[in-house]
């Protein structure tokens, strides 16, 4: 869907595959693929390896091809359970253990994070945009100013409602953790006034790093913007809707471990 | 006994039709969905007020209606109301998703079945030269996109928008980027209106080579629009789903809360999408539902397409390919009622009231492209105990199953197979513009 938002590749490139919108079961020789979507049944599973070998370039799109996104919160036990529970069903294809990244499966060339990447940042990848270099972080795009002397002693919800314009939402009391998530998005949230999730992943400067070395950052500009206590900021930053996304990135650079046997995804790659 | 298995293509998500023939006799007629992600599971022990960004993510086509929907049941649940000004930028966001949706539907999911073509993106035969492929593309996707930057607009991000929150929305809309989008709608209207005669007419060339406009065989039809001026978000007063029986009455009307008192839901063996139906009838929702169902669409363009509908087809009209029809009408409406609202002042006023976050159950209904919506949450704890999803698409089931027992008993004979029957499957799917992604969430 989010290609479709960004229509100027239709001069440009030839659109060879795409279900969605053209009525062709087999992928042919490509010069681009571009995968959204983890790998959930055997179907995905066959489907991904077939593919990739009519490719030249392979891009992982969004956050499920490149970390599970939220599919990837089936992976939880009692959900699996479900899933397992699924299996007496006649002709549907079989759910995989888990859902997996697309890189657990075959070698990706380009990473695109963002649930979903921006039509400008798809474009950067189709046309393989020389030095073009997102933001390096969401504030560096909000435009919304930081200030000293406003500092609520308490988190608020997501859901408050009303927010002031021009004010940087830490300031009010949200958790916005754009200062150490990838930018590029031209803060599309933030800026009418809903603090950023993380969806594009840790910034350059963390991705190389172990989570712990962002949470810390992030914890360090609530500590200069607010004076709401640790122990509520560390209760807050485990909150599933952080879970979904800026956390599921951790570990980005070296690979998974063994349970998740996927390569390293070194900085040079993601845009 | 053969079994004549179709993957499907131009629809949202994973599914494909499987039909049983036994002695050219066909014995089921089954759709398929082949996907499941599980969020009625994993939502549970979500923290309340982070379901509106996360439900979202059921699907990147109907997004916005989910994060309405989703911020409706939480409305619901700590009862509060939303200011004048909250709605109607929500009514806008409605419309952008209707803008998008139905453009989506009728230039590139079913134009090409009028075309004899896999795509829009696809050059058109010897006839067609590259150029017009590339013009009818580009037309086709800048429609679409004046729906997706309405969305932009009026939701903050493009595909799961973040600005409809409890008590309202989190902000306004300035004078000078409502007037650039009232530009932008009103440069996308004749284009869209030039395309859906193109379409109008190719759907009628269609219907004269097979010879069928397909299942007309009459059917309840449910929505949660008014019967003037459909607003499509189910404001509070017009918060029912209203059910037209067979013959074109009204017979019932209910609220989101009492939907298990008249819907009936089915799981089936083949397909992680279950099936409902309305009191154990065949029921239908969508596009052909609401025309069905409006009396007047209270735009100039738009009814000159409906009364022009009406005289050609009747009311109630039954026929699926007229869904299609239908939903290039909405197209239209949709382009118009947004350029009316955004004509209105859209800052400045209160956007949202303050609330207090309590347990409890909620129900949030919209009307998406696909027909009524409803989320419903139990709430302990300030985290979210149990989550309901009531998908459009799962009412249509029993409908598109019915009519693709229509077309294959009309193309497989004791003596063969005739392979129009390949197109014929598409055509049905399309014409109910399933999503998978929903229905199977």
């Amino acid at each position: 869907m989010a290609l479709l938002n960004a229509g100027e590749w239709v001069e440009e490139r030839e659109l060879a595959y795409m279900p969605l919108v053209i009525s062709a079961y087999d992928v042919p020789s490509v010069e681009t693929l571009l995968v959204s979507g983890g790998v959930r049944t055997d179907e995905d599973l066959h489907k991904l390896r077939s593919a990739v070998r009519q490719a030249r370039r392979v891009v992982a799109v969004g956050t499920c091809a490149i970390s599970g996104g939220v599919a990837s919160l089936g992976n939880r036990d009692e959900v699996r359970e479900v899933f397992i529970a699924e299996e007496e069903r006649r002709h549907v294809p079989r759910l995989l253990p888990r859902c997996r990244p697309i890189d657990t499966v075959v070698e990706v060339d380009r990473y695109l994070p963002g649930c979903p990447p921006t039509p400008e940042l798809f474009m950067a990848v189709l046309r393989d945009t020389p030095h073009f270099e997102p933001a390096p972080n969401v504030c560096r795009e909000c435009g919304r100013t930081k200030r000293r002397d406003m500092k609520p002693s308490h988190l608020v919800g997501f859901q408050r409602g009303e927010v002031l314009p021009d004010i940087c939402l830490i300031n009010q009391g949200y958790l916005c953790v754009g200062s150490s998530v990838r930018g590029g998005c031209r803060a599309l949230c933030t800026r009418p006034g809903h603090p950023c999730v993380g969806c594009r992943g840790p910034s350059d400067a963390f991705i190389e790093k172990e989570s712990e070395a962002w949470l810390s950052s992030i914890k360090r500009v609530f500590g200069s913007l607010t004076d709401v206590p640790e122990e509520e900021l560390d209760r807050a930053l485990r909150s599933p809707q952080l879970a979904l996304f800026l956390f599921q990135f951790s570990d980005y650079a070296h690979g998974g471990g063994a349970a998740e046997d996927r390569p390293p995804r070194p900085k040079e790659k993601l845009l | 006994m053969p079994t004549l298995t179709f993957p499907l293509s131009r629809i949202e998500g994973h599914a494909r039709v499987v039909i049983e023939v036994q002695g050219g006799e066909v014995i089921s007629a089954h759709f398929e969905a082949m996907e499941i992600r599980g969020f009625g599971y994993f939502v549970q022990g979500v923290p309340a007020e982070q379901m509106p960004v996360i439900v979202p993510r059921i699907c990147g086509v109907c997004s916005t209606a989910h994060h309405v929907a989703s911020v409706e049941a939480l409305e619901d649940a700590y009862d509060v109301t939303p200011p004048p000004l909250a709605n109607t930028i929500r009514e806008l966001l409605m419309l952008g998703q209707l803008i998008q949706n139905q453009a989506t539907s009728v230039f590139l999911f079913t134009m090409p079945d009028r075309l004899g073509t896999t795509s829009i993106f696809e050059s058109m035969g010897e006839a067609n030269s590259e150029r017009d492929r590339a013009v009818l593309a580009t037309q086709a996707l800048k429609v679409r996109k004046a729906g997706t930057d309405l969305i932009s607009l009026s939701g903050g991000q493009f595909i799961h928008p973040i600005k409809a929150t409890v008590g309202g929305v989190t902000s306004g809309i300035p004078p000078e980027p409502a007037a650039e989008m009232r530009r932008q709608i009103a440069e996308a209207l004749p284009i869209a209106c030039r395309l859906f005669d193109w379409y109008w007419d190719k759907s009628i060339a269609l219907r004269d080579r097979i010879g069928t406009w397909g299942d007309d065989q009459p059917a309840y039809y449910i929505s949660a629009t008014s019967d003037t001026c459909p607003n499509y978000d189910g404001q509070p007063g017009q918060d029912v789903i209203r059910v037209l029986d067979p013959k074109g009455s009204d017979c019932e009307a209910f609220a989101a809360c009492d939907f298990r008192e008249v819907l009936t839901f089915e799981e089936t063996d083949y397909s992680y999408a279950g099936r409902s139906s309305y009191r154990d009838d065949v029921m239908r929702a969508n596009s052909l539902a609401r025309i069905n169902m409006t009396r007047t669409l209270g735009t100039p363009r738009a009814e000159g397409y409906l009364t022009r509908f009406r005289e050609t087809f009747g009311q109630p009209a039954h026929a699926i390919l007229l869904f299609d029809l239908g939903r290039g009408i909405e197209l239209v409406y949709a382009l118009e009622r947004a350029m009316e609202i955004l004509k209105e002042p859209l800052d400045g006023g209160r956007t949202a009231v303050a609330h207090t976050p309590r347990d409890g159950e909620g129900f949030g209904l919209v009307e998406a492209p696909r027909g009524p919506l409803i989320h419903h949450y139990r709430i302990e704890n300030d985290v979210i105990a149990e989550a309901e999803f009531i998908i459009p698409t799962v009412h249509n089931t029993k409908a598109i199953e019915r009519a693709l027992n229509v077309a294959a008993r009309r193309y497989v004979t004791p003596e063969r197979i005739d392979m129009e029957l390949e197109h014929a499957v598409g055509r049905v799917v399309r014409a109910f513009d399933p999503c998978i992604a929903c229905a199977t969430h």
